[in-house]
């Protein structure tokens, strides 16, 4: 009999064990997917700041899954109709004024995005983070999760670590913290301004700041978001880049 | 007397002495010619190491040659560059303005260098305009792009087509142009040939939005060697916030191409005269012994152990001032004529790159006061010493002895 109970006992161990792997894999995969949906439009302001200029943009997104995604710039109009297409590991820029595209190369994909503090690397890797690290929860307190992600051995990316602050009761992100190759912490993003966007509750309000420059940070805030749109894969293409 | 009688003993046996004069004119001459031919090789490195980008003097904002800081600009004051451009030892000044960023042709895309710069002015510091393998160097005020060989290669641009450059502009704001390739240049010098594209100045101050801004101030003058002493000088009549670097700071291998070429330098300078020493010693000492019975009859009449050794010193000194005019003098008709004419070894040799600089497969040859100096005086030297040991036995001959030899 109490060997009975020890094997109950250790299987359901077992068995939390796999859930709560599982479960952290799902909750970053909905952290990093919370603004798309299966498929999404946005309204988005972008702010940034750095030690010699602060600037804001206004722009329009759309996303369709992981793979698909393109911006386009709104305000000011001196940028105007500048657009950003992403599909799968690809990045293209496209410039009104010259009427060209640009592909942005390898060598190039850890350069900032329209001069912000987020690079063309976070808009391809960013989004499937749950695919190229293992998970660990750190720390379990009465409202929050704190789970520390180790990139896979085979995965391609440029981070050492990542640790996720997750609010419990809305399974929203609090923060991230982003380690380099060295285990020093080089980056935070930090989420709040929690309110009901496109009919879900999502934080407003997304901070990213390099850790190595203190006055500098990145400010995105979700104006409006329009969820599981009817948008194919062919919308997501060099024409309707080009489109202004 | 003692001179005279030093003369005439070195022409008693002509043949003796004109066969140690002319080892030691054959040496010194070929030790200048050799020297000679070096200083050329490293000259023309220096030349074409410092005329394929940077000049000889930079002048920038403190730090902005180490991390390239687009912010660490300075006004591109018309004054200043006039002022430094009439400077004595100052050739030349170009005013700079650099961007790093995206460049695209088609469907490639390459990272790059821009280089915004004054074509007139620009050839007075570099050799872009010598160096193009296609298409013209820009007019003044045309807006047009030369760009490096490989860099065309891999955008597949010839001159006529447009570029797409993509930078961060000084206000945060996309800066995107088109311009036209006017021309590729080849330096054989990879790291440019890839990388490195010259637009207009004033077009690029547009598009990174930093109107009469620049950030360095490029300088070519008249004694590269003294490139150290050069800044010091124009120390004062820069403004507090500027700093200068020379070639030796920017090219930090170079100045180690400079101590080898010491360390070599003297290392065939002690080869040549060692082997010249001795035969002077041979010679010396043979007319010294062959004049034993002389040297006692001397010493018999009176003469004095210290005039001995002071008349053998003598005739060395003479044989070596004599080589040292002959020698300088050939020396100098051979490294000129080198200079002038050159040997043209490109059936043997293509061209090396070497610490950043092209060997051209061509021999030449420069001419330095320090490559008269040192063969010059190694010679005196050289010619003393090996006269010391047979002057020091003749003076210590013994009359009686030396009268009885033979």
């Amino acid at each position: 009999m109490p060997y009975a109970i020890t094997i109950v006992v250790l299987f359901c161990l077992g068995l939390a064990s796999c859930a709560s792997a599982l479960d952290m894999r799902e909750l970053i995969r909905q952290v990093e997917t919370q603004y798309r949906g299966s498929s999404a439009q946005a309204r988005v302001s972008m702010e940034v700041a750095t030690d010699n200029w602060r600037r804001t943009l206004e722009m329009e997104s759309w996303s369709l899954g992981r793979e698909h995604f393109l911006t386009r710039i709104l305000e000011p109009p001196k940028e105007k109709g500048v657009a950003t297409l992403k599909v799968r590991k690809e990045v293209w820029n496209y410039l009104p004024k010259v009427d060209r595209v640009i592909k942005i190369p390898p060598s190039m994909m850890g350069g900032a995005w329209m001069g912000s503090h987020i690079t063309n690397d976070d808009l391809v890797k960013g989004s499937q983070v749950d695919e190229d690290y293992t998970f660990a929860l750190l720390e379990e307190t009465a409202t929050s999760w704190r789970i520390e992600c180790l990139p896979k051995p085979e995965a391609a990316v440029v981070w050492g670590k990542l640790v996720y602050e997750i609010e419990k009761t809305r399974k929203l992100p609090v923060r991230i913290d982003y380690y380099d190759e060295a285990q020093k912490p080089v980056r935070e993003i930090i989420f709040d301004e929690v309110r009901e966007i496109g009919g879900r509750t999502l934080p407003a309000r997304m901070t990213v700041r390099p850790l190595d420059k203190p006055a500098e940070r990145t400010v995105m805030r979700y104006h409006d978001i329009a969820f599981d749109l009817a948008l194919g894969e062919d919308f997501f293409s060099l024409r309707t880049l080009k489109a202004r | 007397m003692l001179l005279r009688l030093a003369f005439r003993n070195l022409w008693r046996n002509s043949r003796r002495t004109l066969l140690t004069l002319s080892a030691m004119v054959v040496s010194s001459a070929l030790l200048i010619l050799a020297l000679g031919v070096f200083s050329g090789m490293f000259a023309d490195m220096l030349a074409s190491v410092t005329e394929q980008y940077h000049g000889h003097l930079v002048i920038s904002r403190p730090g902005y040659q180490d991390d390239r800081n687009m912010f660490a600009h300075f006004v591109a004051d018309p004054t200043l560059i006039d002022e430094l451009r009439s400077y004595p030892g100052v050739r030349g000044a170009s005013p700079r303005l650099r961007a790093f960023g995206l460049l695209a042709h088609g469907d490639a895309t390459r990272p790059a260098e821009l280089l915004g710069i004054d074509p007139e002015r620009e050839t007075e510091v570099t050799s872009f305009a010598q160096q193009l393998i296609a298409g013209h160097y820009p007019e003044r005020t045309e807006a047009a792009a030369l760009i490096g060989s490989g860099l065309a290669k891999k955008l597949g641009v010839v001159p006529g087509d447009d570029l797409v450059f993509l930078t961060q502009a000084a206000d945060g704001s996309l800066g995107n142009d088109l311009i036209t390739v006017s021309g590729i240049f080849e330096t054989g010098a990879g790291n440019r040939d890839n990388a490195l594209v010259l637009v207009q100045l004033p077009w690029l101050q547009r598009l990174l939005v930093l109107p009469g801004k620049i950030h360095e101030l490029a300088l070519t003058i008249d004694e590269p060697m003294a490139a150290a002493e050069q800044a010091a000088s124009l120390k004062a009549g820069l403004p507090a916030d500027l700093e200068t670097r020379t070639w030796g700071q920017l090219l930090p291998e170079m100045q180690e191409v400079i101590a080898s070429y010491d360390v070599s330098r003297l290392i065939l300078v002690t080869i040549l005269y060692a082997a010249t020493g001795l035969g002077i010693l041979n010679t010396i000492f043979m007319s010294v012994l062959e004049r034993s019975r002389e040297f006692g009859i001397l010493m018999a009449l009176g003469m004095q152990p210290r005039q001995v050794r002071l008349l053998v010193l003598l005739e060395t000194l003479i044989l070596a001032l004599i080589s040292l005019i002959l020698g300088v003098a050939a020396g100098i008709v051979m490294t000129l004529y080198m200079q002038r004419i050159g040997i043209d070894l490109s059936p043997y040799l293509s061209a090396v790159t070497y610490a950043g600089g092209t060997l051209a497969p061509r021999l030449s040859a420069a001419l330095d006061g320090k490559n008269l100096l040192i063969p010059a005086t190694a010679l005196l030297l050289v010619a003393l010493a090996a006269g010391y040991f047979p002057a020091r036995r003749a003076a210590r001959l013994k009359p009686v002895e030396a009268l009885r030899e033979d």
